[in-house]
């Protein structure tokens, strides 16, 4: 008799759609979240508006935890981490810690929605001093400062009068490794762009970039918008390192277009991380035996027509834990894994 | 007090995480390939300190039992350099090999575009190891070029077969064997892995001087991840060298805009385009030093840099242009700072940039300190004695 348990390992974005879904067609779910909230890194991180709609981040992630707490189908377990799997679909063996307690249970499949973490540009190896000056941020950052509203140098706690924004930290940097795209900082940063001359109507806005990058409608949403009608400056170059000069900062680097090195004065800079698979990704892929891919990112192996599949069968994997992805990515690939993992129970049932 | 929900430089920790470093860690290859008969690995001696690298590997750093390279451009130009090494040495009772078969690493030539083929420089810089490894001593490479370069060939050796095939025929042709060491070490982090025991002997206050520091461009972009990084210092995002024996003596080190750039030398430029190299040193280091900082001192790692930045100076002093910063090696003030001579030790008159402020503001009586160096070139000048002994250069020892 196979298990009509599904478990859930995350509680962001993805892990929560899918837990609707799946408790939406009757089955029954077990979310497994190792903090002590729901919302993912949208909720932790603090992000203030999504991209591209700029609806409110934590309203969004309120309605979507809304939609599966005190739902009889769905147990959450926060705190949570799995230590341990045995068996197979229709009947995987569960090990878990919870709140600190060992803990044991039974699912006939499992969807991996672990997410990803920001990069760290400690890392980078172009010298961006994020550990150095008070006044080079990353978007995390920005994001927090704008939710609150008090988009302000963190040095002087005044408002800035030149803001640039470096593309591609940490993404489609051979020397690092990550040879992938982000996909959405191009349109975080464009939104962060707008957010900041709504703000501040006298700030200059500036962003450092070797391509702009805006997938689907975001070039009409934000793009154009961003410069026709918020007047940002985009800057087709490379900058190569942020140095203190006097109170503010130097950023140095290469105009591509006009061919020639540039020295620009800013008050502040907003590193645009990019994505990299998180600890709890390359954990939980070792857990289930699932394959990751050389950036550590769990590898799908049904190509473009089954985005969900790992090579363990019975075990799924959606949204960042997979790779770069946005919101909407990740809703989609949840419906897909809700869809696959109920189908892989219900194939199971009828086999035992 | 500014409250934002964000944290500040200041609170931000990187942690280097060695799993993710973007390249492989070459010794491990390297006892491969002596597990496989291809060549010899010359351990570092069990006497060592770990420091951390770029990426958070640690670096095994030699105490004693060390082996010193030699840098051709120090000991023609700059001796108080090298003799400040050995001082240090003698100073700590440590056991160390000055070698007379040491041949130059010949890299300058090489990276000037002007000589020479991979086995030949492989050959050289295998035959110097060779020479420590028969004597039972560990390579310190006092030269920063000789250092980068050692490294580049390290990795060669390592990573091409044809190369290590050519070589290897060579050193059977001297009697000698292929041997590599462990780790490729700098005197600079000697100096570094010692720090604290240099600041416990300090008998000179420092804690009024400022200084600037130039990070060797051989030490820190050539394989940079051998390099040598800290938490504490520039939040890891810079190499921790010189900056963290400075501090450690109670320098005050400011920073520049310009502290990434070359010093000038550009081994090419300094051959055959010095004019330029001279303009680069004033203009873009010195000048920017100055107008930033203006330390009584700027302290750096290298031959090169130390020739380079100190002796550029004086063209553009006759210009009236915004110069004037004495220039020293890490040796030197980590040796000045335990009560080394200015001029029998450092030999600062070998200096081209006028020095004598800052000794003052260290509380040297400098016409006093010169008498006593032309004192013993007096002797040696009337046939009394032949050179200076190391006890002649602690005579007027400070304690």
């Amino acid at each position: 008799m196979a298990n009509e348990n599904i478990l859930i390992i995350g509680g962001g974005p993805t892990g929560l759609e899918a837990a609707r879904g799946i408790a939406e067609l009757g089955y029954q779910v077990i979310l497994a979240e190792k903090r002590d909230k729901m919302g993912g890194t949208p909720v932790s991180a603090g992000y203030a508006a999504l991209t591209p709609d700029m609806r409110d981040a934590g309203e969004a992630m309120q309605e979507m935890v809304g939609a599966v707490e005190n739902n009889p189908d769905i147990k959450i377990m926060l705190n949570t981490e799995i230590t341990g799997s045995a068996g197979e679909t229709g009947n995987f063996k569960i090990s878990a810690k919870s709140n600190g307690n060992d803990m044991e249970f039974d699912a006939g499949a499992v969807i991996i929605a672990t997410g990803f973490s920001h990069f760290d540009p400690g890392r980078e190896t172009q010298k961006y001093g994020y550990y150095e000056h008070d006044d080079v941020i990353t978007i995390v950052d920005a994001e927090k400062l704008l939710k609150a509203g008090n988009f302000v140098r963190p040095s002087t706690g005044e408002k800035p009068n030149r803001v640039a924004f470096i593309q591609c930290v940490g993404s489609r940097d051979r020397q690092i490794g990550n040879e992938y795209c982000s996909k959405v900082c191009c349109g975080i940063t464009s939104k962060q762009a707008i957010e900041v001359r709504e703000l501040l109507p006298g700030c200059k806005v500036f962003i450092f970039y070797i391509d702009m990058r805006m997938y689907g409608y975001w070039e009409n949403e934000i793009y154009w918008p961003a410069q026709e009608k918020h007047k940002v400056n985009y800057i087709k170059g490379m900058a190569t390192e942020i140095i203190k000069k006097g109170d503010g900062l130097l950023v140095k680097g290469e105009d591509t277009t006009m061919r020639r090195p540039m020295e620009i004065p800013m008050d502040m800079v907003i590193l645009a991380v990019g994505m990299e698979p998180s600890e709890g990704t390359k954990q939980v892929a070792d857990i289930f035996g699932v394959t990751k891919n050389k950036f550590g990112f769990i590898e799908t192996i049904g190509g473009a027509l089954n985005t969900v599949s790992t090579n363990v069968e019975g075990v799924f994997a959606a949204g960042a834990c997979t790779g770069p992805s946005d919101l909407e990515d990740c809703i989609s690939a949840a419906g897909a894994a809700a869809m696959k993992s109920i189908s892989a129970i219900r194939k199971s049932a009828v086999t035992a | 007090m500014i409250h934002l929900p964000i944290t500040n430089a200041s609170e931000r920790t990187f942690k280097a995480d060695p799993d993710n470093a973007p390249v492989t860690d070459l010794r491990e290859e390297l006892f491969q390939l002596e597990r496989e008969g291809e060549l010899e690995v010359i351990r570092v001696p069990d006497n060592h300190v770990e420091l951390m690298t770029k990426y958070g590997r640690m670096k095994k750093i030699p105490i004693d039992k060390t082996w010193h390279h030699k840098s051709c451009g120090q000991c023609g130009h700059i001796p108080g350099y090298s003799t400040s090494i050995f001082w240090l040495n003698r100073q700590f009772g440590l056991d160390y090999y000055d070698p007379t078969d040491q041949t130059s690493c010949t890299s300058w030539n090489y990276y000037a575009s002007a000589t020479s083929n991979p086995e030949a420089q492989a050959a050289v810089a295998v035959r110097n190891f060779a020479a420590a490894a028969e004597v039972g001593y560990f390579p310190l490479i006092h030269c920063g070029t000789s250092f980068g370069h050692y490294k580049e060939v390290r990795h060669a050796l390592v990573h091409q077969h044809d190369l290590r095939r050519k070589v290897k025929k060579i050193m059977e042709r001297l009697g000698k064997k292929l041997v590599i060491p462990e780790e490729i070490v700098h005197y600079s982090e000697w100096v570094l892995a010692m720090k604290d025991r240099i600041a416990e002997r300090q008998v000179i206050d420092m804690s009024n001087i400022t200084a600037t520091v130039h990070p060797a461009c051989h030490y820190h972009k050539l394989i940079e991840e051998d390099a040598i990084y800290d938490s504490e210092i520039y939040g890891a995002q810079r190499t921790a060298i010189v900056t963290g024996t400075l501090q450690a003596l109670g320098i005050n080190v400011g920073d520049y805009s310009s502290w990434y750039d070359c010093c000038g030398f550009g081994f090419r430029h300094i051959l055959v385009s010095r004019d330029f190299s001279r303009s680069f040193s004033v203009q873009r280091k010195i000048e920017v030093m100055k107008e930033e900082v203006n330390p009584d001192v700027t302290v750096t790692h290298d031959t090169g840099c130390v020739t380079t930045l100190d002796q550029s100076q004086f063209a553009a002093r006759a210009h009236d242009r915004n110069v004037g910063i004495p220039v020293m090696a890490d040796s030197q003030m980590a040796a000045l700072a335990m009560g080394a001579h200015p001029y029998k030790v450092l030999q600062l008159h070998w200096h081209n940039t006028d020095n004598k402020p800052f000794l003052r503001k260290l509380g040297f009586d400098v016409e006093k300190v010169w008498a006593e160096f032309q004192e013993e070139v007096d002797k040696i000048k009337s046939g009394e004695k032949e050179f200076m002994t190391w006890e002649d250069a602690d005579k007027n020892l400070k304690k």
